[in-house]
């Protein structure tokens, strides 16, 4: 396995290891560990932190004692009166709005970050054209609020200063408000983040292509397959494990996505997703059972996703 | 071979054009953002930025109803001569103008046979009249707004016109000191810095430690410790801030550097630590033998060896970490607040404010994308590199 | 290579050379001046005090301008922040850490009541302040907050000129409101300008709107009972309140742009809107900052002939956001401050450079700005000041109604919100 890769004969000390691992041990049990099980205690206990949780359960509604918070942060978005509307309110909770920004962003962002990665392979201006898909990630998100304002402001005057709203009405149509538009705002905030994040995926996914042999496609050229089939029975069959390892990693930036919705919506509207609720619960509520609870269902809906990435990591190692 | 060059070409069409089209896409939101903070004021909040080179409000209107008499340049009836500001001062609204218009000129309409233009027609002509009469002609293009922006003006008119009549607001002294005026981006982008720098090594320093233990040290549990660090990238930011500013208060660090510092460092690591050991860890392993054989002790190893074959791991990092920093809101908020604000604090607090106008608020955005654009264009090799070594490497 | 090392070395020394010229940019120790009406209970020069508040930009500025003259005189120095993000204030306090003197909303003062210095403890004049302020600023009897800034909010902006030329007259009871819109509707213009979207506070135009419907309709002791619970939010009275407002805001020969346009539009658009030319619409129902707001964005109208106010018809008692100053810390630069901004000298400049109101009634006679002026015998003539109901409930009920209103206004069930709102409620005053 993947203990041998250390040469045999670098010896050394029981400590060494420890001493080179030290700083980091120390800083991320600091910043990361302690913050987390401070979290999940408080999430057990009421919101001034002093009273566990079984207090504020009311009379004559369901409790979870001890995990009151969690039946808070688990159903209170969802109105269980019928089947129906236990589909329609989970679809539109802050959970249902996670989803949505998985399916279609990962999906965005992967798929265009494919075609980019095909395409530009083929012209002239590679450098130029992958510079400009991935310049967004270097603009902060504060940044991207501001210059996606211009593209999606609402006007109530003939004259429009968000570039949708112009084409639309330069169409003859009538202007839509595109953020404050519950289920479009998702969207719209959805379209944002592909914006920012189709550059990192393009550049994985090209570097993965660029790594498959000319030869095989070649060979298969020559042998009359379309390219059409060549991308599908060939390339993406090669570079599949990057694929995956491009979704999971997308699929865990999705699951914590924050600042877009806080700095374009704020959460209202109806677009709220899991890390503004808790920071709502947190900073806006103070109710730091509650929105600790929220992470703790954050961090959990996490971990599989991460589990994917490290096992395929020692997969390779193994492989080496 | 010309003619096998062209059909070349445009068998690859459409790739062009959908590779175009996307490219002018993603480039479309950030040229808005560029040509906006380009704009006065006065036209910012009332045509799009894409209208930056079509001809001023009313013009059109202008030439349909009034240039027949009045002439193009306006100034053809010397009794009502429109470039006169005292002339057109007596109409600046629609309402006065569609007064004015109502009323007839030695018994005819003062229109002749045209109709009265509506509210919206009437409205556009008068913004033109001042235009022309140089009441108010404000230009295509200023840089008033970066002006204003990084020195932190927040008054009526701008900065240069307050400076130049003495009325400047108490904190700003009409000189070079005002760069570093805390309400402005100059020196937020100083503030920025400060705080990237530090945030920047500190992290990419203790994950090499780290990395190097990982990849070519021995110890139980060396896998298993591994991914957990890794795993660590799973807890949100967001959660944390209470603790750790508890933590802080008692430590004294809370609106310190380098509380800042420091919480970067813990939150950077994990990525760091899992990109930096695939790196160590993927060079040839022969190296480091011969260079243990040759009586190298590690700390040799790590420092002459690791170190520099690590560059463009590091480098990338850097790049990375650099960006994070610079563009993260939250940490800085908390933990620096405001008597060391910074770029994106500056702009946040700006986007929230009453009637900091949309003018200074594209231009602040520019501003702090200015280094940022210059890093990554410059180092984008890099970037791209560490970027796979963080992902694909195998 | 050593070429490369020596550009390292120049780096690394610019680098530490920058940190030093940041560290070093302290500035200089004023030196008090003395002033001798100015009380500096005892602080001395150079003494340092961390103020954390949500003005920037124009009224930061005027908070610098009225606190000028302690500074000179005692030679304290401020270290103000300022943000909207209640985050900061709380993680501070949370901390530990918190500013010396916070301005926030009248909720902060029993969220912090433990850990705030009572004001009569800070050399405050109370012979300057009417009763109901003391009353307000106090938790189980404790006088915890020193109200510092009044802005009534029952009052709607409107343009005389363009009242003249359709020929309407400024209503003076609600029948009359009612009547002048329907009027408006009828000759084709639109009565309302509403605009709710403020980032993190999206919604509370519309919370100020209905509470002075409230405030017409069922009278100051009702709203009183919102805030204390003996009213629940989803009561028939706030229901109808809820109604009227909707039938304005979300149709768009009410209101401009519609429910649509009520939603997206910020606040601050929704105050330009009266005024532009043509006028989008003929009203806004706005506090008394809107003045200065149309001031800036249109500098060629003039208050009296273009824009003008009247307050809302009908109303029982007046409506006011205010601001609190609350200390953390009883050094003597606080009470400096404290003692200065209660004193005559103190309410007359507030009321001289016209940071809105002051509630320091030495400030009366000294205002110059003509809006200012006709809103201080506004509130000098008032029953009652009613406080926002969302700025006083604690825990939540303010963004919790904020989203009632706009989901109401989405097409939501309105006593499905109201329900949620009233548990909220319910469960803020339960503790």
């Amino acid at each position: 396995m993947a203990e041998t890769v250390v040469p045999k004969i670098m010896k050394q000390g029981k400590v060494t290891p420890w001493l080179y691992l030290a700083p980091a041990l120390i800083v991320m049990t600091i910043f990361i560990v302690y913050p987390m099980f401070n979290t999940i205690g408080l999430s057990l206990r009421d919101k001034s932190g002093t009273a566990s949780a079984a207090v504020t359960c009311s009379e004559d509604g369901p409790c979870w004692g001890i995990f009151e918070n969690y039946r808070y942060a688990l159903t209170d978005e969802i109105d269980p009166s019928s089947p129906a509307t236990i589909w329609q309110s989970f679809w539109a909770s802050s959970y249902g709005n996670n989803i949505k920004w998985i399916l279609l962003m990962v999906t965005g962002t992967v798929g265009l970050g494919l075609l980019v990665a095909l395409l530009s392979d083929r012209v002239r201006y590679e450098a130029l054209a992958k510079a400009l898909i991935f310049m967004p990630m270097a603009i902060s998100f504060v940044g991207a609020g501001v210059i996606w304002k211009f593209v999606y402001d609402y006007g109530t005057q003939q004259v429009q200063i968000g570039l949708l709203n112009s084409i639309l009405t330069g169409l003859g149509g009538k202007p839509v408000a595109w953020l404050s538009t519950p289920g479009l705002n998702t969207l719209a905030l959805i379209l944002v983040g592909v914006w920012i994040w189709t550059g990192f995926c393009m550049t994985i996914l090209s570097a993965a292509l660029k790594s498959v042999p000319s030869e095989i496609i070649e060979a298969s050229r020559v042998d009359g397959a379309s390219e059409w089939r060549i991308f599908w029975q060939i390339l993406v069959p090669i570079i599949m494990p990057t694929i995956v390892v491009v979704i999971t990693t997308m699929v865990i930036n999705v699951l914590k996505v924050f600042d877009i919705v806080y700095v374009m919506t704020g959460g209202n509207y109806g677009s709220e997703v899991i890390a503004n609720r808790m920071y709502t619960e947190m900073y806006k509520n103070f109710h730091s059972g509650r929105g600790t609870a929220v992470a703790v269902v954050l961090i959990v809906a996490i971990v599989p996703f991460m589990i994917i990435n490290i096992r395929r990591f020692r997969e390779q190692e193994a492989m080496r | 071979m010309n003619i096998e060059r062209l059909t070349n070409w445009f068998r690859h069409l459409p790739t062009h054009i959908v590779l175009i089209l996307l490219c002018a896409l993603w480039l479309v939101p950030t040229l808005g953002l560029l040509v906006t903070s380009l704009r006065p004021v006065q036209a910012v909040n009332v045509t799009g930025w894409w209208t930056v080179l079509s001809p001023p409000i009313g013009s059109s209107e202008y030439a349909q109803q009034c240039s027949t008499c009045h002439g193009e340049e306006g100034d053809a009836i010397p009794d009502a001569d429109l470039t006169d500001p005292e002339v057109v001062g007596d109409y600046p609204r629609s309402t006065q103008l569609l007064a004015m218009l109502e009323k007839e000129i030695d018994g005819q309409p003062h229109l002749e046979d045209n109709p009265l233009p509506d509210a919206q027609q009437a409205a556009n002509i008068a913004v033109y009249l001042k235009r022309i009469s140089g009441i108010d002609a404000p230009p295509r293009f200023t840089a008033n707004n970066y002006i204003d922006a990084l020195m932190g003006y927040r008054g009526k008119r701008t900065y240069l016109e307050d400076c130049a009549t003495g009325e400047q607001a108490l904190d700003l002294n009409c000189n070079i000191s005002d760069l570093l005026n805390p309400r402005g981006m100059g020196r937020a982008m100083l503030n920025s810095l400060l705080v990237t720098i530090p945030a920047t090594i500190l992290p990419i320093l203790f994950a090499a430690f780290a990395a190097y233990s990982f990849a070519w040290l021995d110890f139980r549990g060396r896998q298993f410790l591994f991914a957990l660090l890794v795993g660590l990238q799973v807890v949100p930011l967001q959660m944390t801030l209470i603790p750790i500013s508890r933590l802080y208060a008692q430590l004294g660090l809370n609106g310190t550097f380098w509380g800042v510092w420091l919480f970067h460092t813990g939150f950077g690591m994990p990525y760091a630590i899992y990109l930096m050991r695939n790196f160590l860890g993927s060079l040839p392993r022969d190296l480091f033998e011969s260079a243990y054989l040759d009586g190298a002790s590690h700390w040799t190893a790590f420092t002459r060896l690791a170190i520099p074959l690590a560059t463009p791991a590091i480098a990338s990092l850097a790049i990375f970490q650099f960006l994070w920093v610079w563009n993260d809101l939250l940490v800085a908020l908390v933990f620096l607040g405001g008597t060391t604000p910074v770029l994106t604090y500056q702009i946040s607090n700006m986007v929230t404010s009453l009637g900091a106008g949309w003018h200074l608020l594209t231009a602040a955005a520019f501003l702090s994308f200015l280094l940022p654009m210059i890093v990554f264009f410059a180092l984008q090799r890099f970037f791209v590199r560490g970027m796979l070594a963080g992902a694909v490497k195998g | 290579m050593v070429k490369a090392k020596r550009r390292w070395v120049i780096l690394s020394v610019m680098i530490i050379a920058l940190f030093l010229l940041v560290a070093c940019g302290g500035g200089a120790t004023p030196v008090a001046t003395g002033d001798s009406d100015i009380d500096c209970m005892s602080a001395q020069a150079g003494d340092e005090v961390t103020m954390l508040y949500q003005w920037s930009g124009n009224e930061e500025e005027m908070l610098n301008e009225i606190l000028q003259p302690l500074v000179d005189a005692c030679g304290i120095v401020l270290k103000p922040e300022s943000t909207r993000d209640q985050a900061l204030l709380d993680t501070r306090v949370q901390a530990g850490t918190p500013p010396d003197i916070a301005f926030w909303n009248v909720t902060q003062l029993q969220q912090y009541q433990d850990k705030l210095v009572p004001v009569d403890q800070l050399g405050v004049n109370t012979a300057n302040y009417a009763d109901f302020w003391k009353e307000t600023g106090s938790v189980d009897g404790k006088w915890l907050g020193l109200a510092i800034k009044a802005d009534p909010k029952t009052i709607i902006w409107y343009s005389p000129a363009n009242f003249e030329v359709d020929g309407y007259t400024v209503p003076t009871t609600w029948d009359e409101l009612d009547a002048l819109v329907e009027q408006m509707v009828a000759d084709g213009k639109v009565p309302w300008s509403m605009g709710l979207e403020s980032g993190d506070a999206t919604g509370w135009t519309g919370s100020d709107f209905i509470q002075d419907i409230l405030l017409v309709k069922q009278g100051p002791d009702y709203v009183l009972g919102i805030m204390d619970g003996s009213v629940p939010y989803n009561d028939a009275g706030v229901k109808e309140a809820y109604e009227i407002y909707g039938k304005w805001a979300a149709d768009e020969t009410y209101a401009v742009g519609g429910a649509d346009g009520t939603l997206s539009t910020a606040f601050l658009d929704a105050i330009y809107k009266p005024f532009s030319d043509p006028p989008e619409a003929m009203m806004v129902k706005q506090s008394g900052f809107a003045g200065s707001e149309i001031a800036k964005q249109f500098p060629d109208l003039e208050y009296g002939q273009d824009y003008d106010f009247f307050g809302v018809p009908g109303a029982q008692g007046l409506q006011g956001g205010s601001d609190w100053m609350m200390a953390f810390s009883d050094k003597p630069a606080v009470k400096a401050i404290f003692a200065y901004i209660s004193s005559d000298v103190g309410g007359q400049k507030w009321a001289e450079i016209g940071f809105n109101l002051t509630p320091n009634k030495a400030g009366t006679n000294s205002y110059t700005d003509p809006i200012l002026l006709k809103n201080a015998q506004i509130l000098a003539e008032t029953q009652g000041f009613t406080p926002d109901i969302g700025d006083t409930i604690p825990g939540g009920f303010g963004s919790a109604e904020w989203k009632a209103i706009v989901d109401y206004l989405n097409g939501a069930d309105l006593d499905t919100v109201l329900a949620e709102a009233a548990q909220v409620q319910a469960e803020a005053l339960a503790e």
